[in-house]
């Protein structure tokens, strides 16, 4: 019959929550995501002009499509330790809607993960422990743990 | 049609009007007998009137209207200036500024009718120039409606020769015999009027509210697109009577005329009949056109001129944000040709031709960015010319004598600078009048002259524009600030005790900072000059104080010509590139190390005479020279102000026209650099700002 009701793929899926696109880059072992909402582009090293007196997580500047951006070392501003850069590091530019365009120095971009609301486990914010506080959330995909940051707080400003 | 389309228009005339009316009237109170100040007073006041009458802004045109009849008074000699009369004018330009910031921020004057004003005006009017003023003019209004009605019946009633159309004929029959009345008006519109599409509109919507337009002649297209001369007719169906609607069409303000009567609808046959009379009427003054054509031309063209829009001046009003975008893509240029310069010389491409090429463009480019600069740039005027009233409103204020004399007027600044330039400079100006000057006893104590004076002058001093503030008042007391330093827990006593003179003076700029013993709303909200500072330096500019107690103080700003592209020297320091402002250098010199002398254990170097301190600039920038120390060192000699300061380079590049870069809101801490720019190899170089290193 020509009005029956048809069951789509659709209606059998169950509701797994808001999905959103992360960015999982590496620091180290550990794999870390970032909304790709926040991303603009994703460049090679190149030479970083150096700005004195600044924290030294800043690293300086570089010329993207000529504007000055500024670029971070994601390590030193996650307090951990500095590596030497690799063939496989990277400069992520970021648009955070409080400072504009920021570079961060990752060791290695991975891949783009979809991950829906159910695969992460949210992490309770402490007060006490500041860099825990970097990250949001925990993601879970195909077995591996992705930590998930919160960039807003990670680009502010100590 | 819709007025707002006229509302950017009204809104930047009205405040050139008001700004106009501010100077003159002070002028006026100056010089109360001088025909042209009350001639220029009287025209802005009057094109202010008709202005907001055009655009339906009642109680604006009624406030305008009344402050008109007491310029016509001054002007005709029935009335004397006096000082408490200049007062209420002056409140009722407030009034007027703020019925033009309502209509900015919501498109409507607002609800205050200033009545008290109103009354106040009036009131000059009625005791000064009683009978003179009032009796004319009851006469006049009384001869218009007669000279009106007996004009009504002769060639200006133009309703009569409008031609209807036979659909129209129709609708007109069928309102006649439905009892409703059909009227024919001419509408005469003052040929002075500057928007007379506005005006129109405006009696098209009066006589609407009262009956049904059925033809117009032009037609409303054309009327709305100003193809008309200086009348149009219209024909109305309607219930009220034929004085209603005139009465409304007249209401509308910068009408000459309305004219008007009952048409005779004739029956369809005497229409034919008609048409076909005026079929022929019209071929014959197409014919007697056609042979009046050579004669006519002349004339038409030139009314074409004075007729339509009147021309004001030749200038075009642009976006500012057309002329930013502008500036960004010149900056672009520029950078593409540094590019270029840095190509051709890395990659060996040599040939006269090419060199010539290239310098053509870099002064075709270098020349471009000149005229775009110029064309942002303002004379400071428009933000200054406010002043002199405002000192004249605090001397009343303060009960103090005192008088502002400006010059320089014309000096010219990027117009981003001028718009946020009023605000500093006006509490500078507040600040001299309420903390500089003295009372009037200890004036005379001190000899000085009654009339407190405060000076404002501006003028360009190479790549700087500077403004000074100055009076001769009291100056800075240094040991009262001192203390109330001290009391805020800005600094320490001991502190205190150490402190120079000019560091002591500076603790003004500090938040929270006002020694006003009483805090009076003229100036001393503690919010001031610190405010005053940090506006400033966002500009790229500096604020300077110098005092000398009992005698008065100078307050110096120092602002860039331009906050985009500059001329710089390229060095290197330490490997790493930088440029340096060329409008701060006054001299490279090469100096040996044995020159260097020390003076309070700083470096100094001697020159033609000047002792001179050195700045190594490897230090200051965290970085190390790649110099040996007994290397000849090279010393870029920078000014600032009066203070001279060496600067010693590793290396120096040469000049260069450079872009300015922000270098984003995470990193502009430092002070020592003022922005970045790019060169022509893509490489970033930073820009040292020597102002904040001497």
């Amino acid at each position: 019959m020509e009005n029956e009701i048809k069951v789509t793929n659709a209606d059998l899926i169950v509701d797994e929550g808001e999905k959103v696109q992360y960015i999982v880059i590496k620091l180290g072992n550990e794999q870390y995501g970032i909304d790709i909402k926040y991303i603009d582009n994703i460049v090679r090293m190149q030479s970083i002009t150096r700005v004195p007196h600044v924290p030294n997580y800043i690293k300086g500047v570089i010329n993207l499509r000529g504007e000055v951006i500024p670029v971070l070392n994601l390590r030193l501003k996650m307090n951990l330790e500095e590596v030497e850069e690799t063939k496989a590091s990277r400069i992520i530019i970021l648009k955070i809607e409080q400072y504009g365009l920021l570079g961060f120095i990752v060791d290695e971009v991975k891949e783009v993960v979809t991950l829906s609301e159910i695969q992460i486990e949210k992490t309770a914010y402490d007060g006490t422990e500041e860099k825990q506080n970097f990250v949001f959330g925990v993601g879970k995909n195909d077995g591996q743990l992705i930590s998930l940051l919160d960039m807003n707080v990670v680009c502010q400003e100590k | 049609m819709d007025v707002s389309q006229y509302l950017e228009i009204f809104l930047d005339e009205t405040r050139e009007h008001l700004e106009s009316l501010n100077t003159q009237i002070l002028n006026l109170e100056q010089n109360p007998e001088d025909s042209d100040t009350i001639n220029e007073i009287f025209r802005a006041a009057h094109s202010l009137k008709g202005m907001a009458g055009t655009m339906g802004y009642k109680r604006m045109q009624n406030l305008t209207h009344d402050m008109e009849n007491v310029f016509t008074e001054i002007r005709n000699g029935a009335m004397k200036v006096t000082s408490p009369m200049i007062d209420t004018l002056f409140q009722s330009l407030d009034a007027l500024e703020e019925y033009t910031a309502n209509i900015q921020a919501s498109g409507d004057e607002g609800t205050n009718d200033n009545q008290p004003i109103i009354d106040m005006l009036n009131e000059y009017l009625k005791n000064k120039g009683e009978v003179p003023a009032a009796a004319p003019k009851e006469e006049a209004k009384a001869e218009e409606p007669k000279k009106e009605e007996a004009a009504a019946s002769g060639d200006e009633a133009k309703y009569k020769d409008v031609a209807i159309g036979e659909t129209e004929n129709t609708v007109l029959s069928a309102a006649k015999a439905e009892g409703k009345n059909v009227y024919g008006l001419t509408v005469y519109v003052n040929e002075n009027c500057l928007l007379k599409a506005a005006r129109a509109f405006l009696v098209y919507k009066a006589v609407e509210e009262k009956g049904e337009i059925i033809v117009s002649n032009p037609s409303a297209q054309d009327i709305e697109d100003e193809k008309f001369d200086f009348d149009f007719s219209l024909i109305v169906i309607s219930e009220s009577k034929l004085d209603d609607i005139l009465a409304a069409a007249r209401a509308v303000s910068e009408i000459d005329k309305v004219v008007g009567g009952v048409l005779e609808i004739k029956a369809a046959e005497a229409e034919a009949v008609k048409e076909e009379a005026a079929d022929s009427a019209q071929q014959t003054t197409a014919v007697s056109k056609e042979a009046a054509a050579p004669q006519q031309n002349a004339p038409a063209k030139s009314q074409s001129k004075t007729g339509g829009k009147p021309v004001v001046n030749r200038t075009v009003r642009v976006d500012i944000e057309k002329l930013d975008v502008l500036m960004n893509l010149v900056s672009e240029l520029i950078i593409a040709k540094n590019s270029l310069v840095s190509a051709s010389v890395s990659e060996g491409v040599s040939g006269a031709g090419f060199n010539e090429q290239i310098e053509y463009l870099e002064s075709v480019t270098t020349n471009l960015h000149e005229s775009v600069m110029k064309v942002r740039m303002v004379p400071i005027e428009s933000v200054v010319s406010k002043f002199p009233r405002m000192i004249r409103d605090l001397s009343k204020k303060l009960n103090k004598k005192m008088e502002l004399y400006m010059s320089g007027e014309e000096t010219e600044l990027d117009r981003t600078v001028v718009d946020e330039i009023g605000d500093p400079l006006m509490h500078l100006l507040r600040n001299s009048a309420d903390h500089g000057l003295e009372s009037a006893e200890i004036r005379a104590e001190r000899g000085k002259p009654e009339v407190g004076s405060i000076f404002l002058d501006a003028y360009q001093e190479g790549n700087n524009v500077v403004i000074e503030v100055r009076d001769d008042g009291n100056g800075i007391d240094v040991e009262a600030v001192k203390r109330k330093a001290i009391e805020r827990g800005i600094i320490t006593p001991e502190q205190a005790e150490n402190m120079a003179e000019k560091d002591a003076i500076n603790l003004l700029f500090n938040a929270g900072f006002s020694t006003a013993k009483v805090i009076s709303d003229v100036s001393g909200r503690g919010v001031g000059l610190d405010v005053v500072k940090s506006k400033i330096e966002s500009l790229s500019g500096e604020v300077d104080v110098q005092s000398k107690y009992g005698e008065g103080s100078v307050w110096t700003i120092r602002l860039p010509l331009t906050l985009a592209i500059i001329q710089a020297l390229m060095v290197v320091v330490g490997g790493e590139k930088y440029a340096i402002s060329l409008g701060s250098i006054q001299t490279i010199e090469d100096v040996s190390p044995d020159e260097i002398k020390f003076v309070q254990n700083e470096e100094v170097i001697t020159l033609r005479g000047n002792v001179i301190p050195i700045i190594r600039l490897d230090k200051k920038l965290d970085t190390e020279s790649t110099k040996g120390p007994n290397e000849n060192l090279i010393v870029a000699i920078a000014k600032k102000g009066e203070k001279l300061a060496g600067l010693v380079v590793d290396e120096l590049i040469g000049q260069q026209e450079i872009v300015i870069k922000s270098l984003g809101k995470y990193i502009n801490k430092s002070k020592l650099i003022s922005g970045a720019t790019i060169l022509g190899d893509g490489e970033i170089a930073l820009i040292l700002d020597a102002n904040a290193l001497i």
